[in-house]
């Protein structure tokens, strides 16, 4: 498993390397953005740690342009404020995790499989189901061409029934699959969420797009 | 603030303004009756009287309006005059107080990396030094990570809002917590049922946690975990049956450093209660009728 750190701040590089090569990884190290982003575009990742503030580019710009040139590795950015704006940002961006630094080197190593076993199978940006198009790369979900203005969960709610489409989910699945929850409560924060996507794209123009299947949960017709 | 301060400049002008009116319409009243005085009596005279007072006070009714709307504009502009550098300065603050904290987590930050991969090759000796030096960084940064949020007014803005379900939180962090408090001989009891509310679950989480972590340090033998709603509130609550909180104390519960007496550094209730307002909820501390310990509960709006 081969990883890119692009990280400016040489003590916590050569860390961070030194946790991950001792996990049997083979890390390349680049200390600043443009270099950051010309390792990203020439070689072969499977997944990149890059941090948020660096000389030349910005995480956020790196993550923006290797998408935009169809580059799908795996991103875990590295952010040193704990603010909403960056989390919104760095995820809007296309970065697939974040991580708030200091972080325990557990977490970091947890995160970084995590990643490895999402880039396991390669998959598209893009996920088409009949009229509907979610392109994870920049975010972006329309409906007959009409943008759809989803907050996070929603998103990723439509991004897996749309990957799936015309196959039926319980709603303790879709807690599983979408919120990585393996109990189901007693709430109907499924039903919630479904029913915000079902208005949303019924303004778009889409009607009966989430089935609910009785007896079942809910599928996404295509 | 603005509006505030504009509507006390112009109620304050109205009450003058009124006054002025009320006693401008009876010295009137009194000149046109010893005016009139002998044809006063006469059904003529008094209505005469009556007409050329309705006159007077819609005359004055008609200067008073717009002089009351000509103040209460320029009320307005000064209230903004005068408020502007005090707003300007608390950006300023808020502003140092964002890069400070930048500028004090990155050393941090640094420290605690190098400690933890330093520690992969260490001896055991030297790796339980680098772990306390590890633990120590990581704390510091979280502690002025708190000291920052406690420093921003609680306010939805600051969080990232999705409809949650707060039984989900609770479960999270029950599991989270069950390792240390039967570590600790405590037994932790959850009953927890759906309850949807607008909340940035990060954010609850961090909640519930400290929550968790105050019971954890004066629990005697159980903690209760609960969550659920009725018609307009979600809650969660949590409940131990330690000592308790002393009457002197409840008055500053929620403040910064007020309860950091057993470990802890006191600001983990303040930042439930900051978390909870942010949410536009309460947190408060629940007398229980006769039952031991502490029991805290945060009330939230919850989602239709």
């Amino acid at each position: 498993m081969r990883i890119l750190l692009i990280e400016d701040n040489l003590p916590i590089a050569n860390a961070v390397r030194a946790m991950l090569e001792a996990r049997k990884f083979a890390v390349d190290v680049a200390t600043d953005g443009v270099a950051g982003l010309d390792f990203l575009m020439r070689e072969t990742y499977d997944a990149a740690v890059v941090d948020v503030v660096l000389p030349g580019k910005t995480g956020f710009d790196i993550v923006r342009e290797a998408r935009a040139e169809s580059i799908h590795t795996p991103v875990l950015m590295l952010t040193a404020r704990d603010a909403v704006e960056d989390r919104v940002h760095g995820l809007d961006a296309g970065a697939d995790d974040y991580l708030i630094k200091p972080f325990v080197e557990e977490e970091l190593i947890a995160r970084v499989n995590a990643l490895l076993r999402r880039g396991d199978k390669p998959i598209s940006s893009v996920a088409t189901a009949g009229k509907l198009t979610v392109d994870t790369g920049s975010r972006e979900a329309r409906y007959d061409g009409l943008a759809l203005e989803l907050g996070t969960t929603e998103f990723r709610l439509l991004e897996f029934l749309a990957r799936n489409a015309n196959i039926a989910f319980s709603r303790a699945q879709l807690l599983a699959r979408v919120w990585d929850y393996d109990f189901e409560g007693s709430s109907n924060i499924v039903d919630v969420y479904v029913s915000q996507l079902r208005r949303k794209l019924r303004v778009a123009g889409g009607r009966d797009v989430i089935e609910t299947v009785w007896g079942v949960g809910y599928k996404l017709t295509a | 603030m603005i509006a505030r301060l504009t509507a006390v400049y112009v109620a304050i002008f109205a009450a003058v303004l009124a006054g002025i009116s009320f006693y401008a319409y009876w010295l009137i009243g009194g000149q046109y009756r010893s005016l009139l005085a002998p044809a006063l009596d006469t059904p003529e005279g008094q209505s005469g009287y009556h007409g050329a007072m309705d006159r007077v006070l819609v005359t004055i009714v008609a200067a008073d309006v717009p002089v009351l709307i000509a103040v209460g504009l320029l009320a307005y502009f000064l209230a903004r005059a005068s408020l502007r550098p005090l707003f300007e300065a608390r950006e300023r603050e808020q502003q140092f107080a964002a890069d400070a904290a930048h500028e004090l987590r990155s050393p941090l930050a640094t420290i605690a990396t190098v400690a933890q991969a330093a520690r992969i090759e260490a001896d055991p000796a030297t790796r339980a030094h680098l772990d306390t030096i590890a633990q120590t960084a990581l704390d510091a940064s979280a502690l002025i990570g708190d000291l920052l949020t406690l420093a921003r007014e609680p306010r939805p803005g600051l969080l990232q809002r999705e409809p949650v379900d707060l039984s989900h939180v609770v479960t999270t962090c029950a599991r989270e917590f069950d390792a240390r408090a039967q570590a600790a001989g405590l037994e932790l009891r959850v009953l927890a049922s759906g309850a949807i509310v607008d909340g940035d679950e990060r954010r609850l989480r961090e909640l519930t946690r400290n929550l968790l972590e105050n019971a954890l340090r004066h629990a005697k033998r159980t903690i209760v975990l609960e969550c659920g709603g009725d018609a307009n509130a979600a809650y969660l609550r949590v409940r131990d049956d330690g000592a308790g909180i002393a009457p002197g104390l409840r008055q500053q519960l929620f403040q910064r450093f007020a309860g950091g007496d057993a470990g802890g550094h006191g600001l983990g209730l303040s930042i439930a209660h900051w978390i909870a307002n942010a949410h536009d909820g309460q947190l408060e501390l629940e007398s229980g009728a006769g039952a031991p310990g502490a029991c805290f509960v945060a009330k939230l709006p919850r989602l239709p």
